[in-house]
């Protein structure tokens, strides 16, 4: 087992070093190269001499592999995700703004999600080819297949403007007090989201379940006089687990993006609605600060998906690591 | 996967045994199901009149849908009525024609970003999976890497640093949306050169380039075909994402993603006309392609072909 956690930390280093490869090399390619912070500096007095100090002054003419080397020491020892020009804070500073207000949504709507999705897909999988499989099959299909922006447009229209009950976009305060200033925004957007995952996760939890569903041991059981919730839930659910776990440490990208959007639409200032305004004023070191930020996370992520799915599932590690 | 059960090779269509022993080619095997699942020759026939109309009436029926300045005399925003079906929008366009037009941009894009992440994933998963040993985990580790960046980030951080041009646009997507494909690809070609045909080939002397040319492409080409349908219907939906957020194509162009995002600040006032019948045209896209994939994936599955 020690040797299987092992070989996937390393496998997770490796990973990690590209990435910050990748974030590391995209600022060569913006207009002016790594430069481009100095004409923010400098404005109208960007001359070529100013943007030279300013390159010295900020390390820029070191080497390239130097230049690397710092990157990633100041990323593993000071947690420097690098500096907004634009908005003079480091972007570790307006994560940490921010990073809250997205935890709280992407996580309510995880948990939401999980446990209808969980609940949906154990009783279609029960209880397959009856109305209420057909019925929800289908409803998750139609939700599958709208867009996060649609669907949150739909949700922001029919209970905000035309049913107008809730707010169309929650308090925008940054405090975590805010959030209690007027609850009730918070509903659409945690809704819209938990609406997507549940999308994502049910059709996957009828699958996982159904699979182990046909396997031989949950036939003994049954023959042994085995209740139907037993059934379910001793047998069935315990083994349909391991891809369940796997499934939501892979989730986390696309929940960050599900995030992204509707923090977009509902004007959720979250992390996601920061990257994108970022983006929109070409504030190139926050958006690839906050990338790398939730690039970490989803490798964490999946690294801690494996870990686990080795410890509930003993094949897994004696197999070895190829994916 | 199923391509391990392949077991007929693609048959010449005018091989002349053909008709006598009845052994159907493999292409009209698989289209004798993908028939079979009458919702998906529903969202075929519907693909193809949505492509069909977004290329051909902007052309065969022209409406103003550039020119802002033509606009003065025409009512903004007003609701559908004779001379505009679906009402005008915030710039006086009319809706309906502009649903065409921006289709043309969302659908070329779309079509032409999936066709760039399939071939590159095709090749990409076929070297990485045929060759192996090194060459297999540098490749793959590096797919690893891209693939824990979320995507719609990745995206926004290459359009805030690259700029935005419609080129832009399917070269970005063409280019980073490959990396799950050339995954599925891998693993049927790891799977396959392990077979008893390759392994004969190989025996019989046949070169490597042989080998994935005339064992593992064909074998493979079932799950190709299947992914290259969801690939486009994925462009197609990140395209419009970015359209939404704001980062698509920009003015006087416009894609389906860009005029949700105009109508959806008009959504307030009660102006259904600028978004409901666009999105609706929208999701079937969207869904027909997610039925013709699922059928297509159906219609590959070797032992669904016996029935």
């Amino acid at each position: 087992m020690l040797a299987y956690i092992i070989r996937r930390i390393i496998q997770s280093i490796i990973v990690v070093l590209i990435v910050l490869f990748i974030t590391f090399c995209l600022p060569y390619f913006q207009p002016h190269g790594i430069v481009a912070p100095a004409y923010v500096v400098y404005g109208t007095r960007a001359t070529p001499a100013n943007v030279a100090l300013w390159a010295r002054q900020n390390g820029m003419d070191h080497p390239f592999l130097v230049r690397f080397w710092q990157y990633i020491t100041q990323l593993l020892f000071h947690f420097n995700l690098g500096h907004s020009y634009k908005q003079n804070m480091s972007v570790w500073a307006i994560i940490k703004l921010y990073v809250p207000r997205t935890i709280w949504l992407a996580l309510t709507s995880l948990i939401l999600a999980t446990v209808i999705g969980l609940v949906v897909g154990i009783i279609q999988a029960s209880r397959r080819n009856t109305v209420f499989d057909y019925t929800a099959t289908g409803t998750v299909f139609i939700l599958y297949s709208v867009p996060a922006f649609l669907l949150s447009l739909l949700l922001i229209d029919l209970f905000a403007f035309h049913w107008p009950h809730l707010p169309a976009s929650p308090p925008s305060g940054v405090a975590p007090w805010a959030m209690f200033t007027d609850p009730k925004g918070f509903i659409l957007p945690v809704a819209a989201l938990t609406l997507l995952s549940v999308a994502g996760l049910s059709r996957f939890f009828r699958g996982a379940v159904l699979e182990v569903l046909v396997q031989d041991y949950i036939r003994t059981a049954r023959a042994k006089g085995c209740g139907n919730a037993r059934v379910l839930f001793r047998h069935a659910f315990r083994n349909a687990l391991g891809p369940i776990i796997t499934l939501l440490g892979l989730y986390i990208p696309g929940l960050l993006g599900g995030a992204l959007i509707i923090e977009s639409v509902f004007n959720y200032a979250g992390l996601g609605l920061q990257t994108l305004n970022a983006a929109l004023n070409l504030d190139v070191p926050t958006v690839l600060g906050i990338t790398l930020l939730v690039s970490l996370l989803t490798v964490a992520g999946n690294l801690l998906a494996d870990v686990m799915l080795g410890l509930v599932n003993p094949r897994i590690r004696i197999e070895g690591g190829g994916r | 996967m199923s391509s391990a059960e392949v077991t007929a090779l693609p048959t010449p269509p005018e091989s002349p045994q053909v008709q006598s022993t009845q052994v159907v080619p493999m292409w009209r095997q698989r289209w004798r199901i993908f028939r079979h699942n009458k919702l998906a020759v529903i969202s075929l026939v519907f693909l193809i009149a949505i492509t069909l109309a977004c290329y051909l009436v902007p052309w065969l029926h022209p409406t103003n849908q550039t020119n802002q300045a033509a606009t003065f005399n025409v009512p903004w925003n007003a609701p559908p009525s004779a001379a505009h079906p679906l009402g005008t929008d915030s710039s006086g366009f009319d809706e309906l024609g502009r649903i065409f037009y921006g289709g043309e941009y969302s659908l070329t894009l779309g079509f032409l970003a999936g066709f760039i992440t399939i071939v590159v994933g095709t090749v990409y998963g076929m070297v990485s999976g045929f060759f192996g040993g090194i060459v297999d985990t540098v490749l793959m580790r590096i797919v690893d890497a891209v693939l824990s960046i979320p995507y719609l980030f990745l995206l926004i951080a290459l359009i805030s640093i690259f700029g935005r041009s419609t080129t832009f646009l399917i070269l970005v997507i063409g280019l980073t949306g490959w990396f799950g494909n050339s995954r599925i690809v891998r693993g049927d070609a790891l799977l396959i050169k392990n077979l008893e045909y390759s392994q004969a080939a190989t025996a019989m002397g046949a070169g490597k380039t042989h080998i994935i040319r005339r064992h593992v492409f064909p074998n493979s080409i079932s799950n190709i075909v299947t992914v290259a349908t969801f690939s486009v219907a994925d462009a197609i939906l990140f395209l419009s994402a970015l359209g939404f957020l704001g980062l698509g194509i920009q003015t006087p162009q416009t894609d389906w993603g860009t005029m949700l995002q105009a109508g959806a600040y008009q959504l307030q006032n009660g102006f259904w006309w600028e978004v409901y019948p666009l999105a609706a045209v929208f999701i079937l896209v969207v869904v027909s392609l997610n039925y013709i994939g699922d059928a297509l994936r159906d219609a590959f599955e070797v032992r669904l072909i016996e029935r």
